[in-house]
């Protein structure tokens, strides 16, 4: 590509880099990094909303599943970031061109190379921001981030079909393309690919921490930190913004709806047997934590009020108001042996804002639906 | 040629997904100007004020290819994805979100890139003057 500078703007650019193969090399990153984000964000978004057909297959293992996925997801778009800004930069002169339009096609092209910047930053953007649990904008995040990724893909689709020629023109070094721009980028090119390289590897290292808890000493700019919370875990919703206090707990008993309907003590569920398991806490906003459990398996209280082996359940939250107060739970979860209706945490009875006095814990699942002060459970 | 009409194809049915998807919210119209609105602050703003503090820097004389471009990319990476915890108004939902002192870590690893930059120019420095001893 040469910028032989036409009649028209007055604005010049040294040719150099803002050239097909640089724009080729950064857009097969970026290209990847989408691809994994729009992969596991599709994939977060049916484990957290599946429809109905789905919801008793859902696979719950392997159990650190959700864990690698949803950290993939925030990972790969925090990395796009510079990847974005570096690929925008490289064809920055192309908004330029002259002149602006020039056919029916060349007008769509250059349309839907705006969907595709603009769906590229929003989602960037309020991903990013998400994370921080900061909401500047007038609507509602997760349907619009979801709507917009599919925007993005599709367009993303589109321009690797429209620019395929000089894609495949660019894609070696030995390319025809790559071979017809001046030989003296070639050296200032891996120069600068190399930088951008370091730029992505330096903000993965320092923000990944929250969800590889042996990379937490290199955290830097996370939203959370692994060593940051009560019992050696991080918190999302707190008792006090849930509205549940020790005062409201003292009467607490576990109600079990179901063929054989009925309520246990505390005391009466720490009297069942207890298992102990290692699942992670892994929230959509991509930080995740191992942690031991200690409690009782939830198809050991489905069984004993008459639930089929295959029955799923509905949990019900003693938590005043929220979007997941209730929580159906498909079969493949509720029969896994590895969940619990969780009474400790790390060896400790579990605190108040793990959701004392009993809460769920569940293999391959988004933290949100980890219900916690589960105050019944309806066999379903 | 067919699979290029194809792939075309496949992306446009998409887009028109995510578009109806989008039209189901209560006001898309106000989710059109932030998507606009990124793009124009990008194109508009950021971008126009990246390349004019280059064509200054260069017009002052400063070479920015190779090392120094490098350290601006990773420096400014950190800077963007620091910014949200820098500048988030209002407070948090509780005490382990935004746990750390970012303002700090900002600078701890602005330091690191400079550190490393310096040391880097420093030993190619040595290897290159030890190269034209021998």
């Amino acid at each position: 590509m040469r910028f032989t500078q036409p009649p028209g703007p007055s604005i010049t650019f040294k040719p150099r880099l803002h050239d097909a193969r640089t724009a080729t090399v950064i857009g097969r990153w970026l290209g990847l990094a989408v691809v994994i984000c729009f992969a596991t964000g599709v994939l977060s978004h049916y484990l957290q909303h599946p429809p109905a057909w789905l919801a008793d297959r859902l696979p719950s293992r392997p159990y650190w599943g959700y864990r690698l996925t949803q950290g993939l997801h925030v990972a790969s778009g925090i990395a796009a970031i510079p990847l974005l800004l570096a690929k925008l930069w490289a064809v920055y002169p192309r908004l330029f061109a002259w002149p602006p339009i020039r056919s029916v096609r060349h007008a769509l092209e250059r349309l839907s190379v705006a969907v595709l910047v603009a769906a590229g930053i929003f989602e960037l953007f309020t991903g990013l921001l998400n994370t921080f649990q900061w909401y500047p904008w007038p609507f509602s995040f997760v349907p619009v981030h979801y709507a917009v990724g599919w925007l993005l893909v599709g367009a993303l689709l589109l321009h690797v079909a429209v620019r395929w020629p000089r894609i495949r023109d660019h894609f070696t070094r030995r390319s025809p393309g790559t071979l017809a721009l001046p030989s003296a980028d070639g050296p200032d090119r891996r120069q600068l690919l190399a930088a951008l390289a370091a730029g992505v590897g330096a903000v993965t290292l320092t923000t990944v921490g929250q969800s590889v808890t042996a990379l937490g000493p290199l955290e830097l700019f996370g939203p959370r930190s692994p060593d940051h919370g009560p019992q050696g875990l991080p918190v999302n919703r707190t008792a006090a913004a849930a509205r549940v206090t020790e005062a409201s707990l003292t009467d607490w008993r576990l109600t079990v709806a179901g063929p054989r309907p009925y309520s246990l003590t505390l005391e009466e569920l720490r009297a069942m047997p207890q298992h102990e398991v290692t699942l992670p806490i892994a929230c959509v906003e991509g930080w995740s934590k191992s942690a031991r459990w200690t409690g009782v398996r939830v198809r050991d209280l489905l069984d004993r009020a008459g639930g089929d082996p295959r029955a799923g359940c509905r949990v019900v939250s003693l938590e005043a108001a929220g979007a997941y107060r209730v929580m159906e739970m498909g079969r493949t979860y509720a029969q896994d042996p590895l969940t619990l209706l969780a009474l400790g945490l790390n060896g400790e009875v579990l605190s108040l804002d793990h959701g004392y006095p009993a809460r769920i814990i569940a293999p391959n699942r988004p933290g949100v639906l980890q219900t916690k002060w589960v105050g019944r459970l309806e066999v379903r | 040629m067919a699979y290029r009409y194809l792939v075309g194809g496949c992306g446009i049915v998409l887009m028109a997904f995510g578009g109806a998807l989008l039209l189901e919210q209560p006001e898309p119209w106000r989710v059109g100007v932030w998507l606009a609105g990124g793009a124009l602050v990008h194109d508009g703003l950021i971008a126009p004020l990246v390349f004019a503090i280059a064509a200054l820097a260069v017009a002052a004389g400063l070479r920015l290819r190779g090392v120094p471009r490098a350290a601006l990319i990773v420096a400014g990476s950190l800077t963007v994805i620091a910014l949200p915890p820098l500048l988030r108004p209002g407070g948090v939902a509780n005490a382990t979100v935004l746990p750390l002192d970012y303002a700090r870590n900002w600078l701890l690893a602005m330091a690191a890139v400079a550190v490393i930059t310096v040391a880097y120019v420093g030993l190619r420095a040595c290897l290159r003057r030890a190269a034209r001893r021998r």
